[in-house]
């Protein structure tokens, strides 16, 4: 079966199959796992589907706006060993739309952070 | 129908800027997304448009062959062109939104492929057209073309459920134990709604102008034919 991306637990139930293959993995990115390192332009964080089952993601290249924990996320790459180290790292948008109650001062906010960009 | 074409250009106008300026100067931000969020307000509003276009495609093909009205195979035709304009818009503001959320313009997940393989199949329906002499034969092969095309629209509908995709599942169509449920707030809703109604006046302006130009062709046709003969 082919599928545009497999799930965690898909892939560490068969690592032979799945190791040193380019494959894509769609997960959500764990608590308190990302480390993005700034000055390096590396971003490592531990994906997972129900905060039981993870694998550690590394990824070398700048970290995406919409980036962020708990967020979906389609990583591409190999696995090597226990580490998933990606080549691309795409953002999976939820089909969730929200608007902050206090809205005039999260305007402000954003415009602000994109000029200081 | 000159008067009715009229209405819907003034309302397409009308319409359009009202939307604009309702969503770039009264709406509040997507707390996620931000600005880029409103691009769904010309993304959501086409695929409707879209689907309508090749909608009536599929049911004045069908038409067509059972009563072999000439008429039926014009509408037929004014709305696959329409349409194939409308897909390509999709194409492309759905590649632009995707740039700045998902961090690419384009993957080869199952929405985003069926999709283009719309826009592809109707580019092969004016091909066939083309390529076809007799107007009755071109009407009878368009016709069933038009048909098998339009088969891909439920598929497109139904990829986000279907198979595992980046796009994301319906917002509009979201059904909670059994009821209708759009997943987004009031304020942000209402403004879709009314972009997604003038984009359908549009696309009825387009229709019917292309309809009215394609009548005046085949009758300028008629009367070479009758001089030349």
């Amino acid at each position: 079966m082919t599928v545009f991306f497999y799930t965690p637990a898909e892939v560490l139930a068969s690592p032979d199959e799945f190791e040193n293959k380019t494959i894509r993995i769609g997960a959500l990115v764990q608590k308190d796992s990302v480390e993005w390192d700034a000055q390096a332009i590396e971003l490592s964080f531990k994906i997972t589907e129900d905060s039981k089952i993870f694998i550690p993601v590394f990824y070398a290249g700048v970290k995406p706006d919409l980036f962020r924990e708990g967020q979906g996320v389609v990583v591409e790459g190999k696995m090597k060993g226990e580490l998933f180290v990606a080549g691309q790292l795409l953002v999976k948008h939820s089909e969730e739309y929200t608007v902050e109650t206090d809205n005039k001062k999260s305007k402000e906010d954003y415009y602000r952070s994109i000029q200081a960009q | 129908m000159k008067r009715i074409i009229l209405y819907l250009e003034w309302g397409s106008i009308l319409g359009l800027l009202a939307c604009g300026l309702w969503i770039f100067l009264k709406l509040p931000l997507e707390t996620s997304q931000g600005f880029p969020q409103k691009i769904m307000y010309l993304h959501v509003p086409t695929f409707f448009s879209t689907y309508l276009a090749f909608f009536v495609v599929f049911t004045f093909s069908i038409a067509y062959l059972w009563k072999r009205e000439l008429v039926f195979d014009q509408i037929a035709k004014a709305s696959a062109e329409v349409g194939l304009v409308f897909c390509a818009l999709l194409l492309v503001t759905g590649a632009i939104w995707g740039r700045t959320t998902w961090g690419t313009y384009w993957v080869w997940d199952a929405r985003l492929t069926t999709t283009l393989l719309l826009f592809l199949i109707f580019l092969g329906y004016f091909l066939l057209r083309m390529s076809v002499n007799d107007r009755d034969k071109e009407a009878r092969l368009a016709s069933v073309l038009g048909i098998i095309g339009c088969l891909d629209i439920p598929i497109i509908h139904k990829s986000v459920q279907w198979w595992r995709t980046l796009h994301q599942p319906s917002t509009l169509f979201k059904v909670e134990s059994g009821a209708a449920k759009p997943s987004m707030p009031p304020e942000l809703l209402y403004p879709l709604i009314a972009s997604v109604v003038v984009m359908l006046i549009f696309y009825l302006y387009l229709l019917l102008l292309r309809l009215q130009t394609e009548k005046r062709r085949e009758t300028l046709n008629e009367l070479l034919a009758e001089i030349q003969n």
